[in-house]
């Protein structure tokens, strides 16, 4: 059996397709015919706002003051506020009001610690008199062991680690390595996204190292069933895509802009096949070499990277998963230029590949746009992967026909220039994003909505929360916890989100399914989606992750609350330890009533009945 | 082998040249005139949809989509070879044009009138897990389109669903995770089951029914405030439907009598999770209560090493093989049973064939296993395909086509199988939707001009 697995993985490692495989560039350019794709993704989150209306935060309405509020009187504190709510007067929009506590202290403890808060979070919150009291608590979050862990899986996103992947795995123990980095990078409070992403770029090693842990993100773009020239191309489109927000680069790889782009991007539409090449050049010196097929040795099937002394990009390929690479009159490979001009100055050319990519203004602006996405719900230029570099610069505008491609196209440079100044740190960039008054709007919004408003974010965009922190939303409410072990690590995981990947935990198919069924996607062929399913609903009707956890027998907070004779008291607790909000008047005294039909020696049974409908109250698997 | 138009002329021989496997009339022409003016250095445009194969055939309801995950060998099941190695057990015999061996096949061997092979196909690529989706998705997984593209299931889901209906158009059983619905909205999603015989999961409250039905009365009653706002249009109730859908799932009688059956319905399947998915397969084509497309994966045809004593092993009753023959050999003949058969396209296939040469000339490897290769067979039943036919041949050990056998005068690839499904169930395999996030337009079956992909109508006579 072991010599099988053995043979196995090792021709799972090597084997290459032995044929020519097509392109299957099945894309073709028709754009009048459909939506535009920023209209796509207003729309999406006009879709998000109307799923989320139906649970009816306009209940609030019975017992709160109007959420609804003239954009002149919106406190601006800071550039982000000065460009949002500017916009909102400019266009006589009105704004939806600050959000009140309860809505804030949930949203702020999901978006940057993945959970929601404690009963005795909510409480004391409340109970704060100090004005300055949600900057401490931002303070507080930013700086919780719990804010690396969110957003190592926020990175783990955008860096795509992934065990098993359809071109190259980088195994187990490649994963953990790579996970166990990004986590103690973003523990490191001064630690640079920059640093980071150079290092991502140019790490040399074995994958399975702790020393070498970036390497992962290289030795995924090795591409199978083609020449040496398909991996560098993959190897840069990854990083243009991810770090640089350039998806059409993908295109320009096979083939020149023109007769494709013309209508989706302005500087695509130009783009010649020679300059993606030229961008992918400074990877034709990476190197990978598989280590062993040992099965008994720590690196079985692990791979290392290196750069070549020389080696060059190639026009001399006949088969792959790109068309032929053919000699231009005498020119027989393409010499390295990035986009900006620069060409390599030592014979390193990946890292100076990973120099010029980290000073871009493309850079900052694509990881600004996708950390505003994460923190607002809708990104500021849409969709995040397929910026237009020429669409981006308010001070050098686009040509006629063409319009800038944010939706504040100020704001995103100078949230990119604040990037800067920070020196790309994390913490201190999400801490002027959530500090603003644009981030702590209210979701409800008073008022008659149109979706002309959804790009002047004049409310806040609700989100529904990820697998892992629906997962972890029910273990905050019961302290119930979880004991997942996964391959490698020594210790087990007692909370979703610390997961190394979306298809983990592995060693429990039940919460997996579970966690699945809400579309975490798997860091190779699926994203993350915010769809629901009839999957969904009757897993959290009657799934074990669910029904385990809401026994009194197993809760603690649970049980205490079944040990209260004063019903009123105990639905207070309830609704704020899973809805983090007061019950409404209507809703308490229906659970009272509940409480009181069922009887004194059915307390348990309804405590228990009683946590089961919050946590299937939409609202409970949603972020406000 | 290839020139530098990437076109590989040794397979020509015999013929004429201009009908050579892999090389279309257009690229024919193409290198021809690229000869004299330099065409092939113009920039590629994008071309018009010329698609070759027609109006679909139409001739199946529904389909059952067997995967053999890992790879099964195409010399020892569908295009069957017998070498030095081949144990005498597997008693191969002639049906029709069918060479079967009926030793470790025995109950599908009943069923040949029913079932034609196709023996002259190639996958694109010997990685499982590259061509296990290239297979699922019908198209390059490596190309950027791979994120948005639905499962050939979520195509039929999307084309076939009965929007009223009980149960999804699309159940995938026995995986929990593979290619999903790309683009397309979730209710084309696969939904995954692994059946039990003890009905569908998470459609009974683990608590008891009346505990459940307390609890929903109590959220109802909860919610009671909550207004259904329509002032932002008819998408309004997504989670909603989704509810009342799973909430119809149930407590259901008719759900129930699909993903519920008896020890001894089991027993006849072979009493294996292959078997359980197989009665479950048979039971929701019969119940016509929406679902289109079922999926059944059964893993473990990788076999490197030992095939004949593992895998294959005639002399174990329930090895893989018989394991396999078992439950799709019962389907198969309870579908014919019960009349659905002849509507009800089946087929069964992994994402590669396996090795037929080794060192020293030997049919098995060093560890009497076969590893990856790219010739493969699939098995086609139902559908009123012809029976006991075979489209195209390889050569004498199975290595390489040696006729193609079809319209396409070519290897036949996985978005041919792909056109076949599509064009069996009625769907127009030309069609070009327009609704992408990527803003190009998703061809069902790619349009690429170097091989005209297209069905393989030739199943049916």
């Amino acid at each position: 059996m072991t010599g099988t697995r053995a043979v196995a993985a090792l021709l799972n490692a090597l084997a290459f397709a032995q044929e020519p495989i097509d392109t299957n560039c099945t894309f073709r350019a028709e754009p009048d015919r459909f939506l535009a794709a920023e209209a796509r993704a207003q729309r999406q989150v006009q879709d998000r706002l109307t799923l989320f209306s139906q649970e009816g935060l306009s209940r609030f309405s019975q017992d709160g003051p109007s959420r609804i509020a003239d954009a002149r009187d919106i406190p601006q504190r800071n550039f982000i506020d000065q460009a949002i709510f500017g916009k909102l007067i400019q266009n006589n929009v009105r704004s939806a009001s600050l959000t009140g506590d309860y809505e804030f202290v949930r949203r702020i403890h999901l978006d940057l610690t993945g959970r929601i808060p404690s009963k005795e979070a909510i409480e004391s919150f409340v109970a704060d008199t100090n004005p300055n009291k949600r900057d401490q608590l931002i303070d507080s979050l930013l700086y919780s062991p719990e804010f690396s862990r969110r957003w190592t899986m926020w990175l783990g996103d955008l860096m795509q680690n992934a065990a098993f992947n359809s071109f190259q795995s980088i195994q187990i123990n490649g994963r953990n390595q790579f996970h166990a980095w990004m986590l103690k990078s973003l523990d490191d409070p001064n630690r640079s996204l920059k640093d980071m992403v150079w290092e991502a770029l140019v790490a040399k090693g074995n994958n399975y190292d702790e020393a070498a842990a970036p390497v992962n993100w290289n030795l995924r773009s090795r591409t199978p069933g083609g020449p040496a020239q398909d991996s560098y191309d993959t190897a840069f489109n990854r990083a243009a895509t991810q770090f640089l927000g350039i998806g059409h680069y993908d295109c320009i790889l096979c083939h020149n802009g023109r007769g494709h782009l013309e209508s989706l991007s302005l500087w695509g539409k130009d783009a010649p096949r020679t300059e993606a090449q030229g961008m992918a050049a400074f990877f034709a010196r990476m190197r990978f070499t598989y280590t062993t097929n040992d099965q008994t040795n720590y690196y079985f099937n692990s791979w290392s990277i290196a750069d070549a002394a020389t080696g060059n990009y190639d026009l001399n390929t006949t088969f792959g998963n790109r068309p032929n690479r053919t000699a231009i009159g005498a020119t027989r490979a393409i010499p390295p230029q990035y986009r900006l001009g620069q060409t390599p100055r030592t014979s390193d050319w990946r890292a100076e590949f990973a120099t010029f990519m980290v000073e871009d203004p493309m850079f900052a602006r694509n990881m600004a746009n996708r950390i505003w996405k994460q923190l607002f719900n809708m990104a500021l230029a849409e969709p995040v992967d397929q910026l237009d570099p020429a669409r981006m610069d308010p001070k050098n505008p686009p040509t006629a026909g063409w319009s800038l491609q944010a939706s504040h196209p100020e704001l995103l440079e100078r949230l990119a220039e604040h990037l800067g100044s920070v020196n790309f740190n994390l913490r201190e960039f999400v801490r002027v994003l959530v500090s603003s008054s644009a981030y702590q709007l209210s979701s409800r919004y008073d008022d008659t909505w149109k979706i002309e408003y959804v790009p002047m974010f004049a409310r806040h965009y609700p989100r529904r929360l990820e697998g892992e922190e629906i997962h972890d939303a029910i273990q905050m409410g019961t302290q119930v916890l979880a004991n997942y072990t996964v391959q490698g690590w020594t210790e087990t995981a007692k909370w979703a989100v610390h997961l190394p990947e979306p298809v983990e935990p592995r060693s429990n198919g039940g919460a997996l399914n579970f966690m699945n069924s809400f579309y975490r996607g798997n860091r190779d062929t699926t994203d993350r989606q915010q769809l629901g399913s009839i999957l969904q609903q009757l897993n959290i009707m009657n799934d074990n992750v669910v029904r385990s956890r809401i026994k009194v027998a197993a809760s603690p907070t649970l049980r205490r609350v079944a040990g209260m004779a004063d019903y009123g008291a105990a639905v207070d607790e309830l609704f704020l330890m899973f809805l983090s909000r007061p019950a409404t008047s209507a809703e308490r005294a229906s659970a009272i009533r509940f409480y009181e039909t069922r009887g004194a020696a059915n307390r348990n049974a309804s405590t228990e009945d009683l946590a089961w409908a919050l946590i299937n109250r939409s609202e409970f698997i949603l972020s406000y | 082998m290839k020139d530098r138009f990437g076109i590989d002329w040794s397979g020509a021989k015999g013929k004429r040249f201009w009908r050579a496997p892999h090389v279309s009339r257009r690229i024919f022409f193409r290198h021809i005139a690229s000869a004299v003016g330099g065409y092939f250095l113009l920039p590629p445009k994008t071309m018009e949809a010329s698609r070759i194969g027609g109006a679909p055939i139409n001739k199946a309801k529904k389909a059952i989509f067997v995967f053999m995950a890992g790879a099964p060998s195409h010399t020892d099941t569908f295009d069957f070879k017998a070498s030095a190695a081949t144990p005498a057990a597997f008693a191969p015999e002639s049906y029709g044009d069918i060479t079967w061996p009926r030793g470790i096949l025995p109950r599908l061997a009943e069923q040949l009138d029913n079932v034609s092979l196709m023996r002259s196909v190639r996958a694109w690529a010997a990685v499982h897990e590259l061509s296990r989706t290239w297979y699922q998705i019908g198209r390059n997984p490596t190309s950027s389109l791979s994120k948005i593209a639905p499962h050939i299931g979520s195509v039929v889901s999307m084309e076939l669903q009965d929007k009223n209906a009980l149960l999804p158009a699309f159940l995938s059983l026995n995986a929990t995770t593979g290619p999903g619905q790309g683009y397309f909205p979730s209710a084309h999603a696969p939904f995954y089951v692994s059946p039990g015989g003890n009905g569908l999961g998470n459609t009974t409250h683990g608590d008891g029914q009346p505990a459940f039905d307390r609890r929903y009365a109590l959220l109802r009653e909860l919610s009671q405030g909550d207004s259904i706002e329509t002032d932002f249009g008819a998408l309004a109730s997504e989670l909603a439907q989704y509810n009342l859908s799973a909430r119809r799932l149930m407590y259901n009688a008719d759900v129930d009598r699909i993903f519920t059956f008896p020890q001894d319905e089991r027993n006849r399947y072979g009493n294996t999770g292959f078997g359980n998915a197989c009665i479950a397969a048979r039971n929701l084509i019969r119940s016509d209560m929406g679902t289109r497309f079922v999926q059944i994966t059964i893993g473990g045809w990788d076999n490197h090493a030992g095939i004949y004593t593992g895998a294959f092993n005639p002399a174990n009753n329930n090895a893989l093989i018989r394991q396999f023959d078992n439950g799709l050999g019962t389907l198969i003949a309870d579908l014919k049973d019960s009349g659905h058969l002849d509507d009800t396209l089946i087929i069964a296939m992994g994402e590669f064939g396996r090795t037929v040469r080794h060192a020293g000339g030997a049919a098995l490897n060093a560890q009497a296993g076969r590893d990856h290769h790219l010739q493969q067979a699939i098995f086609f039943a139902g559908a009123k395909v012809k029976g006991r036919s075979v489209i195209g041949s390889t050569n004498s050990d199975g290595f390489s086509t040696d006729q193609p056998g079809w319209s396409g005068d070519r290897d036949i690839r996985a978005e041919d199988v792909e056109a076949t499904i599509y064009s069996a169930l009625g769907i127009d395999w030309t069609t070009i939707r327009r609704d992408d996030p990527l803003n190009r337009g998703f061809e069902y079956v790619p349009v690429d001009s170097r091989y005209d992909y297209r069905p393989v109508h030739e199943l049916w006579g």
